[in-house]
């Protein structure tokens, strides 16, 4: 394995341990008793939470937002494909390299997923409300993202840059778990505490307005 | 102030909540004062990170090694008073943004964990303060003296005895051992005596066995909104212990969302202990006495266009938004919804104890300008909502927008409809 490799070996051990590590820290912090009597379902509300209430048209940050919405979601599809792609060229690149379709296939998804990475970060430049709440962090975890993807891309299509890549995703890898990028397991205890708060008082599921 | 930066006693939720804001930007039209002023400092998202920032500083390592990277930031006297002025003065805790956050983030509640944090610094501002020392001191938040109460409430049993025309009517006092312990918001016998007269009429048609108390009849607990635990447990106690000792079966909250909200929700959780007794809303008691015929209304006899606000502490935040619409169907003839409405109304502008906060009555009024032009395109004559304080700031939206309409809560709606039929 050369040293490149061995980097991004590296980086992915410490932020798959740097996020088990927060996990834990969740599930150990616990949640406090609650005393009050519910009057809706804690389980059911837990369900709308990762299912109806992610529905486009409950939210206005989507339906509001359409082309941020199918960029973010883009994005992140192609966040998600890149790390098992990362794996299979760290551990077993041949793999990746069996079929030219799939390989330009995937190197072509994970440019639009760059691309629509792009799209937010300038969003967030150009932008004077989101550009007055951002510091750092939403920079950083923004740019090296999109930036990361785009060297996923080219990387499947041009070897001589595989080494480089391997550098851009031990950065990311090792920015994940510090900046807000860690939102990667947050995003899904917020749902869980979400879903937990509303249906307890029945107001998720989302009930209809009806005349009575 | 080293525990109160260090959140001691953290759970998983609020470290959570601390932790997930990717500062996307996207509540920002979901906030009625960012979409009325257009500051960026009234971004959901702006609220939070006051709180996170301070979190991240001195709970993490990333924020003690690299703050400026990771967005964390100390305490400091400028913090704080950004803090009083976009946590006290430019957040009802309406919950709306939290509905389409687009992670799921619980804004509302970083927000009250950072009046907590403000309300240890004694930053609590002083307008809010003086409602929860009156609340603590005398056991209503407007410092009604109980004579004065009492005079009130034998003046509105007048009013009912001869509407009904009836000398066995009453609102009975300090009586032991009836079913339901009612509750008001102070400001019904300070400035909307009629409401309880309504309520006592619902009460009498359905032949409740109920009473007030003269000393702890507040639903009310600006606890809540000041941050101040103890205090809001004291005040819980205090309504707890009462109907404890008139030994009653059900505790009625009265129409106040946040008093609602403050008792049923949140109550138990300050004294720790399940409570022993039920309790449930004005809203759901007149909507059983509806469903099980207990009341008989005619909806014809409120004949103008209604259309319902719903308190978001009530509906958003209490489940209530089908009740209350059952309730006011079977009210009024032509009900009119606003839009948006249920789930994702807008807040009033008045929720989160902005109305005790005089210093901020400029963004109050301004950020119901909202709600105001939602009234409008309704096209209604009577807005009902089963809220107090909301019918407070209705009632100054009414004023300064010039929307002509009249301002009712539930009680008034439910009692212009009610049948008595004599025996
Ligand atoms: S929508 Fe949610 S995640 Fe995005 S900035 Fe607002 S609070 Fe943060
Ligand atoms: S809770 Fe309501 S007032 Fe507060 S930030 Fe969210 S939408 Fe705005």
């Amino acid at each position: 394995m050369d040293i490149f490799r061995l980097l991004a070996a590296a980086a992915f051990i410490f932020c798959l341990s740097s996020l088990v590590y927060q996990m834990t820290k969740l599930l150990i912090a616990g949640n406090k008793r609650d005393f009050s009597k519910p009057s809706g379902s804690e389980k059911d509300g837990i369900v709308y939470s990762f299912t109806g209430a992610m529905s486009p048209f409950e939210k206005e940050s989507a339906y509001l937002h359409l082309p941020t919405y199918i960029a973010g979601l883009l994005f992140h599809f192609g966040v998600f494909l890149s790390f098992p792609v990362l794996l299979l060229m760290i551990i077993f690149p041949k793999i990746l390299f069996i079929s030219q379709y799939l390989t330009a296939s995937i190197s072509l998804f994970l440019l639009i997923s760059s691309f629509s990475g792009l799209f937010i970060l300038v969003k967030r430049i150009v932008k004077r409300d989101i550009r007055a709440i951002s510091g750092a962090d939403d920079y950083i975890s923004n740019g090296l993202t999109t930036f990361s993807l785009l060297m996923s891309s080219i990387a499947l299509l041009t070897e001589t840059l595989v080494p480089l890549y391997f550098v851009v995703y031990s950065v990311l890898l090792v920015w994940v778990p510090i900046g807000k990028t860690r939102h990667l397991i947050y995003f899904f205890f917020a749902r869980y505490h979400l879903g937990r708060f509303y249906g307890r008082r029945n107001s998720w599921p989302q009930k209809k307005v009806s005349n009575g | 102030m080293d525990s109160i930066l260090k959140f001691k006693d953290i759970d998983s939720k609020l470290l959570t909540h601390l932790n997930a804001c990717v500062k996307c930007g996207l509540c920002a039209d979901s906030c009625m004062f960012y979409k009325k002023f257009s500051d960026p400092d009234y971004i959901p998202a702006s609220k939070v990170a006051l709180v996170s920032s301070i979190y991240r500083r001195y709970n993490t390592l990333s924020g003690r090694l690299i703050p400026s990277l990771v967005g964390a930031e100390k305490m400091s006297q400028e913090m704080a008073e950004r803090m009083v002025d976009l946590l006290f003065g430019a957040c009802t805790m309406c919950g709306r943004c939290v509905k389409h956050c687009s992670i799921g983030v619980d804004i509302a509640f970083v927000v009250r964990k950072g009046r907590e944090m403000l309300a240890e610094m004694g930053l609590v501002p002083s307008t809010l303060q003086s409602t929860v020392d009156a609340a603590v001191n005398t056991g209503n938040n407007m410092g009604i003296p109980e004579d004065e109460f009492v005079g009130t409430i034998s003046w509105m049993e007048e009013e009912l005895r001869d509407e009904l025309n009836d000398q066995n009517a009453s609102i009975p006092l300090n009586q032991k051992g009836k079913r339901v312990f009612y509750t008001l918001n102070p400001r019904e016998p300070k400035f909307f005596p009629l409401s309880i007269s309504a309520m006592a009429k619902i009460f009498y048609a359905a032949g409740e066995s109920w009473t007030l108390s003269s000393k702890y009849y507040d639903v009310t607990n600006y606890g809540f909104f000041n941050g101040n635990k103890r205090e809001a447990a004291l005040i819980a106690k205090n309504l707890h212990d009462e109907v404890i000792g008139l030994n009653s079966a059900l505790l009625v909250l009265g129409e106040c969302g946040h008093g609602s909200r403050a008792n049923r929700w949140e109550a138990p959780n300050y004294l720790c202990k399940e409570y022993e007794f039920d309790m449930t809303t004005a809203v759901e008691l007149t909507s059983s006495y509806i469903r099980e015929g207990k009341i008989k209304l005619d909806p014809t006899l409120n004949k103008e266009a209604v259309t319902i606000h719903d308190p978001c502490n009530l509906v958003r935040n209490g489940g209530l938004l089908q009740e209350i619409r059952f309730v006011v169907n079977s009210s009024a003839q032509n009900v009119t919804e606003m839009t948006p409405c249920g789930n994702d109304n807008y807040c009033c502008g008045g929720g989160g104890g902005l109305l005790a906060m005089s210093e901020y009555n400029d963004r109050r009024v301004g950020a119901g300008e909202i709600k105001a032009d939602q009234i409008r395109k309704s096209g209604a004559k009577v807005v009902v909502t089963p809220c107090h304080n909301c019918v407070d700031q209705l009632t100054q939206l009414n004023h300064t927008y010039k929307l002509g309409v009249k301002i009712k809560t539930i009680a008034e709606l439910v009692a212009d409809a009610i049948i008595i039929e004599k025996t």
